[in-house]
C-alpha cells in the first residue's frame, strides 16, 4: 500500500476529535476534509455546518471551498449567515468549531488575517470571516495546520481569533465559548493546559520525536513525561480519504 | 395577464442611477452568484469612491479594487476559495488605497440584520477580545462600535451600528419582470443585506413569467416590492458559478489570477476584457462564446 501522508495523519486525527451527534461549523481546507470523514466513520450522527449557509454537507465531488456548488448538492438545509453563525453559532449549541490557521500562538489564538515581512511592511492574506465568531462562539475550538516555527510563533503578526488572549479564562475575556482544545498538526496533537491555557504535547505522530516537535514550534511547549502516539489512519479511513473525499489530492496534498 | 410595473432594465441605465461615492452592497461570495455584470458597467463608466460592504469578499469587489473605483471596504473576509487571495483587494489594503474596515462575517451579517429591522444597533458577543476589534475601535470604524452592559443580566455586549447601504447588488436564478426574486441554494447573507438596503438591484440568469413565482412562493427571498430594477443576464455572474445554472469557470478564474497577482497586468486584464467589451454578450464572446457556456452548463440533478 501507498504510504501514508501527513496530512492523511492529520485529517484522521482531526475526525477524531469530532464526537457522534456533535454540532460543528467547519471552515475552509482540511476541516472540511476532516469532518467529512468523521461523518462516513465513527460520527454519522455530526451535524456539520457552513456558515455560506449549508447544513450536512455530503459531497460527491471534491469542492474548491465554501462557495462550491459541489458543497451545496446534497446537503440537508440551505440557510445563510444568520442561521448558521446566529440562530446555531451565536445561540450556544455549536460544540466544536473547526478551524485552519495561518498562525497560532501558545494560547491558541489565531491569525488568519495577515502576515508581518519586515519591519512596518505587512501581507495581507485573508481575514476572519467566521473564524473570529467561531473561535468567540463555540464551545470547543479545534486548530489544524501545518507544524511549522513560523506558523507557531510567540507573537502573533495578528490576533483575528481568539483563545485565551494572554493566558486569561474565557470569562474573564466575556466570551461565551471555551476556547481552543486541540491543535492538530502534521507532527502532533497540542492540548490546553485547564490552569494556565499554555499549550502542551499531547500526542506525537508515529516516527516524530519531541526534540523535532519542539524545534518546529515557535513558543515554550509544556511536554509531559510520558507522550502518547497517535494512532495511524485505518486502512478505511485511507480508502475513504483516497477514493471518496479528495481522490484529486486538492487538500491531501 | 396584466404586468403590475415592468422593472427590466439596461445595466448600463442602472448603473447611470448610481452615483459617485455610493455605499454598495455586493451579493456574491468567493467564487458564487457575484454581480459580474454590474461590476463591468460601473468599471465603464468609472464610477469613483466607493464604498463595498460584504461578509466574505470575492472576485467582484476585487475587480471594482483593482479597477480603482473603491475608496472604503467594509467586510467580514474574503477570498476565491482554491484559485487564490484577492491579490487587488490586499494590495490595496497594504498600500492603503483604501481603507478597511475589517470584521467579521457575522458582525457584519447582523449589521444588515440591524439594517434590515430598522433598528439603529444591534449587540453580538463575538469580535471582543481580538486584535480585529482593537483596529476598528482605534480607526475609522470608532464611531460604529461601542460597549455596554446588558440592563437585563449585566453581560457584556458589543454593539454594532446598523448597515444600511445606498444600493445593494443581487445575482439570481429567477425573477419576474415585476422584481420577485428567486434564489436557488444557500443564500449567504443576500436576504438581510438586500432589505438593510436603500435600492436593490437584481441581475438575474432568468427572466419567468409571474405565474412560475406564484407556482413556487416558498422560493422567493426578495419580493418584488423591495426591488427598484431587474437586469436580465444570462451567465451574468461568470465567471463565478451560479448554483443549478452553470459551474464555475476554472480556466477563467486562474487567468484571473495570474493578472491581477502583478499589478502591471491589473490594467491589461481590464482593457482585454471589461473596458473594450461594450456589455456583457461582448465579454461572453471573448471568455470562450457559446462552446464555452455550455461547458459550464450544469447538470440537471447536481446543480454544477
Amino acid at each position: 500500500m501507498e504510504e501514508i501522508r501527513a496530512t492523511e495523519i492529520m485529517a484522521a486525527a482531526g475526525a477524531r476529535e469530532l464526537r457522534d451527534n456533535d454540532v460543528i461549523v467547519v471552515g475552509l481546507g482540511l476541516p472540511q476534509v476532516a469532518a467529512v470523514l468523521a461523518k462516513r466513520t465513527h460520527a454519522p450522527g455530526l451535524t456539520s455546518l457552513l456558515e455560506i449557509g449549508v447544513v450536512n454537507m455530503n459531497p460527491v465531488d471534491t469542492p474548491v471551498g465554501l462557495a462550491d456548488s459541489r458543497i451545496f448538492y446534497r446537503s440537508t438545509c440551505w440557510s445563510g449567515f444568520l442561521d448558521i453563525l446566529g440562530m446555531n453559532l451565536h445561540r450556544g449549541i455549536v460544540d466544536v468549531g473547526f478551524l485552519g490557521a495561518l498562525e497560532v500562538d501558545r494560547f491558541g489564538n489565531i491569525n488568519t488575517t495577515l502576515l508581518k515581512e519586515a519591519p512596518g511592511k505587512v501581507r495581507y492574506i485573508n481575514g476572519s470571516s467566521g473564524g473570529n465568531d467561531v473561535a468567540s462562539l463555540a464551545k470547543r475550538v479545534i486548530i489544524i495546520m501545518r507544524h511549522e516555527k513560523r506558523k507557531l510563533p510567540m507573537a502573533l503578526a495578528h490576533l483575528t481569533s481568539p483563545g485565551f488572549v494572554g493566558g486569561k479564562s474565557r470569562r474573564e475575556m466575556g466570551l461565551r465559548g471555551e476556547g481552543p482544545h486541540r491543535v492538530v498538526t502534521n507532527m502532533a496533537i497540542l492540548g490546553f493546559d485547564p490552569e494556565t491555557h499554555a499549550a502542551s504535547l499531547l500526542s506525537l505522530h508515529p516516527g516524530i520525536r519531541v526534540e523535532e516537535v519542539v524545534a518546529n514550534t515557535g513558543f515554550p511547549l509544556r511536554v509531559p513525561k510520558e507522550v502518547a502516539v497517535t494512532p495511524l489512519p485505518t486502512p478505511e479511513e485511507l480508502r475513504l480519504l483516497r477514493e471518496e473525499i479528495d481522490p484529486q489530492r486538492a487538500y491531501l496534498g | 395577464m396584466c404586468i403590475v410595473a415592468d422593472k427590466v432594465k439596461s445595466v448600463s441605465e442602472v448603473v447611470r442611477t448610481i452615483s459617485d461615492g455610493s455605499h454598495i452592497a455586493l451579493g456574491g461570495f468567493a467564487i458564487a452568484r457575484n454581480v459580474i455584470t454590474v461590476v463591468h458597467e460601473l468599471i465603464r463608466q468609472q464610477k469613483k469612491n466607493l464604498t463595498l460592504s460584504q461578509c466574505v469578499m470575492g472576485m467582484e469587489a476585487d475587480l471594482l479594487v483593482g479597477a480603482g473605483l473603491v475608496g472604503r471596504i467594509i467586510l467580514g473576509g474574503g477570498s476565491l476559495d482554491r484559485f487564490g487571495l484577492l491579490a487587488c483587494v490586499n494590495r490595496a489594503r497594504e498600500t492603503g488605497q483604501v481603507i478597511s474596515l475589517d470584521y467579521s462575517s457575522l458582525s457584519i451579517c447582523f449589521g444588515y440584520l440591524a439594517g434590515a429591522l430598522g433598528i439603529s444597533f444591534i449587540p453580538i458577543k463575538s469580535l471582543i477580545a481580538s486584535e480585529v476589534l482593537d483596529r476598528l475601535e482605534a480607526g475609522p470604524a470608532a464611531e460604529e462600535l461601542r460597549r455596554m452592559k446588558c440592563p437585563f443580566t449585566g453581560e457584556d455586549y458589543l454593539l454594532l451600528k446598523a448597515i444600511t447601504p445606498d444600493v445593494s447588488l443581487v445575482h439570481v436564478q429567477v425573477a419576474d419582470r415585476e422584481g420577485n426574486c428567486q434564489i436557488d441554494g444557500p443564500r449567504w447573507e443576500n436576504e438581510e443585506q438586500a432589505k438593510a438596503a436603500r435600492r436593490v438591484i437584481a441581475i438575474t440568469e432568468e427572466l419567468v413569467p409571474t405565474e412560475h413565482i406564484q407556482r413556487f412562493p416558498e422560493r422567493t427571498v426578495i419580493p418584488a416590492h423591495r426591488v427598484e430594477a431587474v437586469i436580465h443576464q444570462p451567465f451574468g455572474a461568470h465567471p463565478t458559478a451560479v448554483f443549478g445554472c452553470y459551474d464555475y469557470d476554472a480556466d477563467h478564474l486562474k487567468l484571473y489570477v495570474e493578472h491581477m497577482k502583478r499589478p502591471e497586468r491589473v490594467r491589461e486584464y481590464l482593457e482585454t476584457y471589461v473596458l473594450s467589451t461594450r456589455d456583457h454578450w461582448e465579454y461572453l464572446e471573448k471568455t470562450g462564446g457559446l462552446k464555452r457556456m455550455n461547458q459550464l452548463k450544469a447538470n440537471r440533478i447536481f446543480g454544477y
